[in-house]
């Protein structure tokens, strides 16, 4: 026994990387070989519950400061918020903080005008702006004078001749800020340089890697609940998928009625990401096993 | 078999990932020729987009307003940060590379005084005011809030250097180091997680362009790597050899 766990701290490691991406891929070929439930965290029910305490007219700020390489964490995070505001026919106002944001951003709410559930007019109902250099001295901009940082939208229209900007000055003329983020800036420049000096409530999504950043913003109450990388997305997913099957039921005057709603992609990617877990984990005891043994034996 | 731009952008986006993954068999040129290109594409995006979203509108549409119609009036102030954008690019010139300074102290001063405030708001009295314990609060938050409290306390003494750590200070700061440990656990868990999540995120675009749609070219390009891979160890073995 003893011999064959010191063979296998002694692993190849092309052959763990084989067996790590064999344990990724298998459940995303075959997804009905193994479905794990999904147990809602506390800090995903805040966000959902936060983003549904929001009314009709109500205008929510969302930042996009991530870009392709973290896509998967945080792209289905974006189109699920999407859904649910626009079932609840808030206005959306988004920006970008990092260059690849405006082609995250547009490829989101794309995919949420291709799904056809909602009538949403470019303009109206949402508006996007362009990609502003900066980072945190934008966030700074925006909070106290958001017409000084944009005065067109990301087709060239002044932001004059948009009905959805009437009103719109700085951050606290709206109901909620909403920051999608992969590193800086992100929720912490959110946190420190608008919504604590201006007294606006905020959430993210964010990349697994800053969640344990963002957790003491969270315990203070300075950032309402927080949807973390993956899993936070799948979670979040589930519950905007059953909210807005519930209201096409009940015939919700923002949803088309003839349109089909589906599960994210979040949701089904979550089981490769429960088994490449578990290898990994296995692959840990083993390797300290063995360690504690070579140890032992030198 | 069809054509179309398309086509051409997933072959070159599952070339591009195949050669980054290759590196987990060592150093190799496919590695090397992707890493370039996108160090050289991610240059040239961000100059661009900078330069027509940022630097085009808010700069010069403020300062030729006629000219740049980006929907802002003319404000003379604006000559200062182009001066000292100017002066940036003085580094180049060595002579007058000492101008980048009066640049770069602005840009420290503003960022430095920005940051001070806000941090002290956010990070540290807002912070200090929630390790409060909230005696209001039922049993198992109570405990939370002393065990954050502790948690905080422990892991500062850990870092506090002016005395030494023996006797209770050594112990509490014992206790600190396994506080600190635990947050990096969690993080490393994280950094796990959101690894993973990346390599899902590229598998899942490797599996959707396997299809006949987009003339299977996954299988196609990893069949062509796997050989050129495998003429390219054989030939620089060779070379070594022969050296």
């Amino acid at each position: 026994m003893k011999k064959y766990i010191n063979k296998l701290g002694k692993l190849d490691r092309r052959l763990i990387f084989i067996i790590i991406g064999l344990a990724v891929l298998i459940p995303l070929l075959y997804p009905s070989l193994l479905e794990l439930p999904i147990k809602i965290d506390k800090n995903t029910q805040i966000v959902f519950d936060s983003i549904s305490s929001l009314e009709e007219g109500d205008k929510i700020l969302v930042s996009f400061a991530y870009g392709a390489s973290t896509k998967p964490e945080i792209h289905p995070m974006a189109i699920s918020l999407f859904n649910h505001l626009f079932s609840k026919g808030v206005k959306v106002y988004i920006v970008s903080l990092w260059p690849e944001s405006p082609i995250m951003a547009e490829q989101a709410i794309n995919s949420v005008i291709e799904s056809n559930l909602f009538n949403i007019e470019n303009g109206v109902d949402y508006v996007m702006f362009d990609y502003k250099v900066g980072g945190f001295v934008v966030i700074k901009g925006i909070a106290d004078n958001f017409r000084d940082i944009y005065k067109q939208d990301y087709r060239g229209k002044s932001i004059e001749f948009l009905p959805i900007m009437k009103g719109i000055n700085d951050v606290t003329d709206f109901d909620w800020v909403f920051d999608f983020s992969a590193g800086v800036p992100g929720n912490a420049e959110w946190v420190q340089y608008a919504c604590d000096p201006k007294k606006v409530k905020l959430s993210s999504g964010c990349t697994s890697i800053m969640v344990t950043d963002a957790i003491p913003y969270i315990e203070s109450g300075q950032l309402q609940g927080i949807l973390a990388g993956m899993p936070g997305a799948a979670e979040y997913e589930k519950l905007v998928y059953d909210y807005t099957l519930d209201q096409q039921n009940k015939n919700n005057k923002f949803i088309n009625q003839d349109s089909e709603i589906k599960v994210g992609k979040a949701f089904s990617r979550m089981s490769a990401q429960s088994v490449a877990h578990f290898v990994m984990v296995l692959f840990i005891i083993i390797g300290n096993i063995s360690y504690y043994y070579s140890r032992k034996n030198n | 078999m069809e054509f179309n731009l398309e086509i051409v952008g997933v072959w070159f986006l599952v070339l591009m990932t195949l050669s980054i993954l290759s590196y987990l068999v060592g150093d190799n040129p496919f590695y090397k020729i992707s890493e370039h290109i996108f160090v050289g594409v991610s240059a040239g995006y961000v100059f661009a987009i900078t330069w027509w979203d940022q630097v085009w509108p808010n700069l010069f549409g403020r300062l030729f307003p006629n000219y740049v119609n980006a929907g802002f009036d003319l404000d003379l102030f604006y000559v200062v940060p182009l001066v000292l954008g100017i002066f940036m690019l003085c580094r180049l010139i060595p002579s007058l590379s000492w101008l980048a300074r009066i640049s770069i102290g602005y840009i420290v001063g503003m960022a430095a005084g920005l940051k001070i405030y806000v941090f002290m708001n956010s990070n540290i009295l807002l912070q200090i005011q929630n390790s409060a314990i909230d005696f209001g609060k039922n049993g198992w938050e109570i405990f939370n809030h002393i065990l954050i409290l502790f948690g905080v306390i422990s892991a500062l003494i850990y870092f506090f250097f002016s005395k030494e750590h023996t006797g209770l200070i050594g112990k509490i700061s014992k206790i600190g180091i396994y506080f600190l440990m635990i947050k990096f656990g969690a993080s490393f868990g994280f950094a796990v997680m959101g690894r993973i999540s990346l390599l899902i995120g590229r598998f899942e675009d490797l599996i959707n362009y396997s299809s006949i749609e987009y003339n299977y070219a996954t299988p196609m390009i990893l069949v062509f790597m796997i050989i050129a891979l495998g003429f390219w160890s054989f030939f620089t073995k060779e070379e070594n050899k022969n050296n």
